[in-house]
């Protein structure tokens, strides 16, 4: 029993971090109507400034919670500038398919500019969370406990996840997003920039992402150029798992899909190496009999 | 709209005549005329060459040797291309020395290298097209990187008879008889650092229980076979394995499966991130075995990131390693460092383990092409198979010999025991050595299960 | 485009059902006007010199060329039959697949197999590789159909990250590791007098041309028809007798098959099946996406010009990057954003457009089209946009 809680908090670390980047995906969704496949090398490329900026040895020493927010701050103004300058002159010749060639191509290059920039060697990122472990409680051996971090990360999460829903649903900013992302000639019409929202849904989205990669990073044994080739696979499954247009949705399906990662690992022994296979066998089952995610709403197509 | 058909075929043909107008034709080329060799194996040979596609005994025209690599230089393992930074600055020192001597003449090394990302498709086609088809190119291959990069190209360069020398892996299969024109490097192979934990845990602990992380695919197979054949009539038990994904970078889940098995030993073959990994995420869950962890993970990046949960853990080495400050008089230490210096500075880490194995990579086959025979593919495959104890050389720790000859296909054969000692953060934490050299000569086969040679 | 005029100046609707300028009827009055409009002579004597033009440099190429160009081209041809593949369920049918590579490794693995564990000859094992990975297509279309969009791309992604990762648990080859190599002496030419590197040649060309000209009839006909109204207006064409279901599954599977026969003809090319590469089969799959939009979506030639222009960038990209080898991936990328930025109906689309407006110039009139109808469909450069459901 204490083996099997175990892992799930082992699934609960890990999936804070699929759900992190999926929050990043789903919002990019939300506001602009597009997959972004970039998200996590774009987040990549953020946390290595993050690391930059606050590495002791190699950078500039700052104070993890000042370089996150710098780092966060660069990469708003860079969401924003690759949303103008990449994809709004491509999207405009009204080809979906277009844009995926664009995120495909930043995909392939950012990687490989991170590397130019900062080296292929791992590299360490300081915790903005305290060290240490919090009990939960303990039967008989060892106590079974849940580090300050994955909590810190949890909390932080949910902070995002009330904001953004604030900010999306609450205020006339948020509403004009939705508008652009539903609509965008229809906004036009109502006197919405249409192309202003667009830049802000993506330079929020690249701020999100950089907050993701930078804590993510922090909570592992080192990072480098590989950090998100793996997790965005999880994120893309959380993110379809809850559904595109929920936010909270993507945090819940990231930590379902951490768990179910964690427990394959401990206790199907057959598909050892390849549990990767339940996370998106999962996304597979789930969107058959739920084809809009567990938390996505029916929409209504007009013809 | 108007649509014009004619445009179509107009973009094809376009489109090939681009490709037409980079490509070369086919009578470009002036194809050096190989004769098929004539079967008659030179004189104590011990390499068959009856099926050799090209001829094996036509000696190198000129004054040139042409040695070929394929090995990461972008994407995510480009980190592996420091390798060849170290045996270009060797060759470049021994050019600049006046070349090197085989047979009775005399030859300057030049060096040519394709990026094959890692991917043995990629690696197959490059060689081919380094080697020619026809294996009138490059003379040989050398420290290609990566078991199945290898594996991929064993089958051509052995029908052309063309020698892939100091494979760059410690995989079991390079002893493979099958494959006499295939041999690997200094770096010892899997199964003996399987050994050296294992005497480690007689001596330390003979009843230990034993868990294992390795990685799910050949290399931790490697590992995983040949230790328990290394732990068949002692009272060492493995008690749990887990296989992690190739490429992994976090294993916590894995960690937690190992650590409830209560096991008092544990063997970290994990590689890249998962190595470190592993060793947190063990110290995290308050579990304290006697650690060994795999060669390949001996490196200052590596077990920096692990920082204090390294302390203690052992490993095997059979060279110098620049961040013990043991050697830092070393006259073959500063020797290395000067030549890097030299030849190839730009961005060069002193520390960085992985040039001072290229270096000595280089400084092993220096020797083998003085001591061959004459300047062909023959004379110097067998002068490499045959190698009469070659030390000193590189970095080689001091009492290490190379030694090869027809039942031993494998160069790094003795190694010492390591102990990792974590001084402080940004400190120069080292692999300590421990002991007396283990000299493994010509055991390895013996030691190494069947299937993972033969396989 | 504008309104054509008359003599007066103004301007003058052309009659609906009318042909453009320059095309002859060929109906008689009454019926219905022709799905493709007959084109002019002199139009047509220029599509057939140049058509003739294309055949022979194909067919002469691998006697000019040396081996290794050679492997290149029959590279670029596999490449186009999976572009071609995929360009029928994408570009015509609308929906998105990154999962392309997981069929095309089915095909490789099944021609592997067969031929190095079950000493089958090579040319044996090619539909036994399109049927397997038809099949596995069709068991992926059918939930697919409960999916739409978005989701079917991030299922088709995950077929390709899941398809290494599992062949390489149960795929063993020699020393151990998961790849497959068959002999180079399986794959010897047939014919006399054809060297081993043009008889793979001729075969991947063959192949080619017969697997395009079955996609141009598809597309051409009812079939295509359908498949276009399901990727322009999915609930109006159920209105009008579309079979919905029948056309998505039958589009993918018949897309999987052919990429199963690329990812054959790639064991003969490059005489490798691969599992080590977790990534390996999703850059594939981007591949097939990058050459069929570069090429030009929605058409017939867009994935070959595609697939020959990709196979030329990665090639070139090599050169430049001497040196700084590390930066090859983002001169790559930057090509592809390049190319879809100057061209964003692909190259065979952009040609289109640029000799339509020399055309319109030239002929003095401005001519404007017969209004959109059924001629409009198929294999000219349609623009693969349509209408895009969001969120779902």
């Amino acid at each position: 029993m204490q083996l099997f809680i175990e892992q799930v908090l082992n699934g609960i670390g890990n999936g804070v971090v699929y759900g992190s980047v999926a929050l990043a995906l789903v919002l990019i969704f939300r506001t602009t109507g597009i997959l972004n496949f970039a998200q996590g090398e774009m987040a990549l490329f953020s946390t290595y400034i993050t690391w930059k900026l606050a590495s002791e040895s190699d950078g500039f020493g700052l104070p993890i919670v000042a370089a996150i927010g710098i780092s966060m701050a660069i990469a708003f103004i860079a969401g924003a500038a690759i949303e103008r300058v990449l994809i709004r002159p491509v999207e405009q010749a009204r080809s979906p398919l277009n844009v995926v060639i664009v995120t495909l191509g930043l995909f392939l290059g950012l990687n490989s500019v991170a590397q130019l920039i900062f080296g292929t060697d791992p590299q360490l990122m300081p915790s903005p969370f305290p060290d240490g472990n919090v009990e939960l409680f303990s039967s008989g051996g060892d106590a079974v406990v849940v580090s300050k971090a994955t909590i810190g990360l949890v909390l932080v999460l949910l902070a995002e996840c009330l904001l953004l829903w604030f900010l999306l649903q609450r205020t006339k900013l948020g509403l004009k997003l939705r508008a652009v992302a539903s609509n965008p000639d229809s906004a036009r019409l109502h006197g919405i920039k249409a192309g202003t929202m667009l830049m802000l849904g993506w330079a929020m989205a690249a701020a999100i992402g950089a907050l993701a990669g930078s804590l993510v990073a922090s909570q592992r044994t080192g990072f480098d150029g590989s950090l998100m080739q793996i997790i965005i696979v999880y994120a893309f499954a959380a993110a379809a798992l809850g559904g595109f247009d929920s936010l909270i949705g993507a945090v819940v399906a990231g930590v379902v899909v951490g768990i179910a990662d964690a427990l394959t690992i401990q206790y199907v022994d057959p598909l050892e190496g390849i549990e990767v296979v339940v996370p998106l066998g999962l996304i597979f089952v789930v969107l058959i009999i739920l084809p809009n995610g567990l938390f996505g709403r029916r929409t209504v197509e007009r013809v | 709209m108007k649509r014009g058909p004619r445009p179509r075929w107009l973009a094809a043909l376009l489109a090939l005549a681009l490709v037409g107008a980079a490509c070369s034709s086919r009578d470009d080329d002036d194809d050096a005329q190989t004769e098929t060799g004539d079967g008659e194996a030179a004189a104590g040979a011990s390499i068959d060459t009856e099926n050799c596609a090209g001829d094996p005994t036509q000696e190198i025209e000129g004054d040139v040797i042409r040695l070929a690599s394929s090995y990461p230089q972008s994407g995510l393992t480009a980190a592996f291309s420091e390798i060849a930074r170290g045996w270009e600055s060797y060759f470049e020192k021994v050019n600049a020395e006046g070349g090197v001597e085989i047979g009775d003449r005399t030859f300057t090394f030049e060096f040519v290298d394709m990026d094959d990302q890692y991917n043995p498709s990629e690696t197959a086609q490059n060689v081919e097209e380094m080697v020619g088809q026809e294996g009138d190119d490059a003379f040989v291959t050398f420290s290609v990187v990566g078991t199945a990069n290898n594996i991929a190209i064993r089958d051509f360069l052995g029908e052309l008879c063309v020698p892939n020398l100091f494979a760059a892996t410690g995989s079991p299969a390079w002893g493979n008889p099958d494959y006499p024109w295939l041999i690997g490097s200094t770096l010892s192979p899997y199964t003996l650092e399987g050994q050296m934990f294992a005497q480690v845990l007689e001596e330390q602990q003979p009843d230990a229980t034993v868990a294992m992380l390795v990685q799910d695919d050949d290399f931790g197979r490697a590992y995983e076979e040949s230790f328990r054949q290394a732990i068949e009539g002692t009272d060492i038990e493995v008690v749990a394995v887990e296989r992690y994904p190739t490429g992994a970078s976090e294993v916590a889940a894995q960690i937690t499966s190992l650590a409830a098995s209560g096991a008092t030993a544990f063997f970290d073959g994990g590689t890249l991130l998962a190595c470190p990994d592993a060793l947190t995420k063990a110290a995290a869950a308050n579990w304290q075995p006697i650690t060994y962890v795999s060669a390949t993970c001996a490196s200052k990046t590596l077990m920096g990131l692990a920082g204090a949960a390294g302390d203690g853990v052992y490993t095997a080495a059979n060279l110098k390693d620049p961040l013990n400050p043991d050697w830092d008089e070393d006259p073959a230490m500063q020797e290395y460092l000067e030549t890097v210096q030299q030849y190839r500075p730009d961005d060069f880490d002193p520390e960085n383990a992985i040039v001072g194995y290229g270096y000595t990579q280089a400084a092993v086959l220096v020797e083998a092409l003085e001591a061959a025979e004459a300047p062909t593919r023959l004379a110097v495959m067998e002068s490499v198979r045959n190698l009469d104890g070659i030390s000193d050389v590189g970095l080689l720790l001091p009492d290490v010999s190379v030694t090869t000859s027809e039942d031993d296909p494998y160069m790094g054969e003795s190694l010492q025991l390591a102990q990792y000692e974590f001084v402080g953060d940004g400190q120069r934490n080292h692999f300590a050595l421990q002991g007396e050299l283990v000299d493994f000569e010509g055991r390895t086969l013996d030691l190494t299960p069947e299937d993972l040679v033969t396989g | 485009m504008s309104m054509p005029s008359d003599a007066t100046g103004a301007a003058v609707e052309p009659a609906i059902g009318t042909l453009p300028e320059g095309a002859e009827a060929v109906t008689a009055p009454g019926e219905p006007p022709p799905l493709r409009p007959h084109l002019p002579r002199p139009v047509l004597i220029a599509r057939i010199v140049i058509g003739v033009a294309l055949s022979v440099a194909a067919l002469y190429a691998p006697f000019y060329f040396t081996p290794e160009n050679n492997r290149i081209l029959s590279q670029a041809l596999y490449l186009s039959i999976a572009a071609m593949g995929l360009n029928l369920l994408t570009g015509f049918t609308g929906q998105v697949s990154i999962g392309h590579g997981a069929f095309f490794g089915v095909g490789a693995f099944t021609t592997a197999i067969l031929m190095v564990d079950h000493g089958w000859t090579f040319e044996a094992t090619i539909p036994v590789a399109a049927v397997l990975s038809g099949l596995v297509g069709l068991l992926v279309g059918f939930p697919a159909l409960r999916v739409r969009g978005l989701y079917l791309a991030l299922v088709t992604l995950a077929l390709a990250v899941l398809f290494p990762r599992v062949a390489s648990k149960y795929v063993e080859g020699a020393g151990g590791v998961a790849l497959l190599r068959p002999r180079r002496s399986e794959f010897a030419s047939l014919i006399d007098g054809l060297d081993d590197d043009q008889w793979a040649y001729f075969v991947c060309l063959v192949l080619a041309v017969v697997l395009f000209v079955l996609a141009w009839n598809l597309v051409r006909g009812r079939m295509g028809r359908a498949m276009v109204a399901v990727r322009d207006q999915e609930i109006a064409a159920t209105t009008v007798g579309v079979n919905l279901a029948g056309t998505k599954v039958g589009t993918f599977a018949l897309s999987a098959a052919y990429a199963g026969v690329a990812g054959s003809l790639s064991v003969m090319i490059d005489r490798i099946a691969d599992a080590t590469s977790p990534i390996l089969y999703l850059q594939r799959s981007i591949e097939f996406l990058v050459a069929m939009v570069i090429g030009g979506a929605a058409t017939i030639l867009g994935p070959a010009v595609g697939a020959f222009l990709l196979v030329w960038l990665r090639r070139n990209t090599e050169d430049l990057v001497e040196g700084k080898e590390i930066l090859a991936p983002a001169i790559f990328g930057a090509a592809l954003i390049a190319i879809v930025y100057v061209l964003p109906e692909g190259v065979v689309g952009g040609v289109d457009r640029l000799l339509a407006r020399v055309g319109r110039r030239s002929s003095g009139s401005l001519v404007r089209p017969a209004p959109a109808s059924a001629s409009d469909v198929p294999d000219d450069s349609t623009n693969p946009g349509g209408s895009h459901e969001e969120g779902t």
